[in-house]
């Protein structure tokens, strides 16, 4: 019997990596050992967004994500992105491009995964490789 | 009425412009000097601007000069009535804000690991406070280069500021705010009086100590 979480899974995997869903998006995934998806798929997003930085002046900012399936980054052998805090160490990589198709590459600054259905939101943040 | 036009700045235009006049002068004059001694230039470079509201849109986008931006703006002023009169001078305390916003990029290391983007967005930000200090409380400009209106200069207080966590931004950003108390005086506009008569007096003291007035008027019949 299939319960509800499996059902929720699949549909994830339906939506996030089919092409029949319309929504996925090609993304690279470099870990701190330097080994890098291929063939991966998710969803991204790059946009604007109003900061707040106390100084009585609103100020202009922009937000990235992408959301990745965890089953997907597993089958490729990579583990479940995260923030390095540490600068010995290197971070996260993430790569896609714009809907123009220009490529930006980023730091993974905060992941938020979700166990209980299989997937992990990634926060980043800018990175010059 | 007042019959004149009030065609000025008043004092206050004037010390936050002379502020951001310094700044860019001596920014410039610490390029020159870094740049003799041998020293990367760009570290003492910031970019001056006045009452802007929204300087950080530069950071936006992917072509950009990193370097700190500085925002001078007036805030308030309090005047003391014990020491101004009701005709025509105002003293005034006034609080200029000096914010500096740092801006910082991650990016990876040849040498080994990675630079953290927060952490030089916070370094570029101390720096650009630490030459705005140090230039505004220089020897030089005790008087902010405006003796005869400004009287005194004196650092209020030093703030930083972290930007909203819960949606972290792309582009790591850190600021701070220097308030500059600064003393001077406004003035106002005054009554022009028209002469009516001129009026001649000599004040003589006689040899037995009386005191004498001699008064000419001179004046057409």
């Amino acid at each position: 019997m299939t319960g509800l979480r499996d059902l929720v899974q699949k549909d994830l995997g339906f939506i996030m990596e089919t092409d029949k869903a319309g929504a996925r998006w090609p993304i690279t995934v470099t870990d701190p050992s330097g080994a890098a998806s291929t063939g991966l798929y998710g969803l991204s997003g790059d946009i604007s967004q109003v900061i707040d930085p106390d100084t009585g002046q609103i100020i202009s900012g922009r937000l990235a994500t992408v959301s990745i399936r965890i089953s997907a980054l597993s089958a490729l052998g990579l583990g479940i992105p995260q923030g390095i805090e540490d600068n010995t160490k290197k971070p996260w990589i993430v790569t896609f491009n714009d809907i123009n198709g220009n490529s930006f590459t980023f730091k993974v600054a905060q992941s938020s995964p979700d166990r209980g259905i299989g997937f992990v939101n990634c926060t980043l943040e800018q990175y010059t490789p | 009425m007042i019959e004149t036009l009030i065609d000025k700045q008043d004092n206050f235009e004037i010390i936050r412009d002379q502020v951001a006049a310094i700044l860019a002068l001596e920014v410039a004059n610490q390029q020159t000097l870094a740049t003799a001694a041998l020293k990367d230039p760009n570290l003492w470079k910031l970019r001056i601007y006045i009452e802007r509201a929204n300087p950080w849109e530069a950071f936006l986008h992917p072509t950009i000069d990193e370097s700190p931006l500085v925002n001078v703006w007036y805030e308030n002023t309090d005047f003391d009535l014990s020491s101004s009169n009701v005709g025509e001078r105002q003293r005034a305390r006034g609080i200029l804000n000096i914010d500096i916003y740092g801006y910082g990029k991650s990016a990876n290391n040849p040498a080994g690991g990675h630079k953290a983007g927060d952490e030089l967005a916070a370094l570029n930000c101390q720096r650009g406070l630490r030459l705005v200090r140090n230039i505004l409380m220089a020897a030089e400009y005790t008087y902010l280069g405006l003796r005869g209106v400004v009287t005194g200069r004196m650092p209020q207080s030093i703030r930083f500021f972290q930007p909203e966590q819960d949606n972290r931004a792309v582009q790591n950003i850190v600021a701070s705010r220097l308030a500059l108390a600064v003393s001077f005086n406004e003035y106002s506009p005054q009554v022009v009086l028209n002469t009516l008569e001129f009026i001649s007096i000599d004040v003589i003291r006689a040899e037995d100590g009386e005191i004498l007035i001699e008064a000419d008027y001179d004046f057409t019949p």
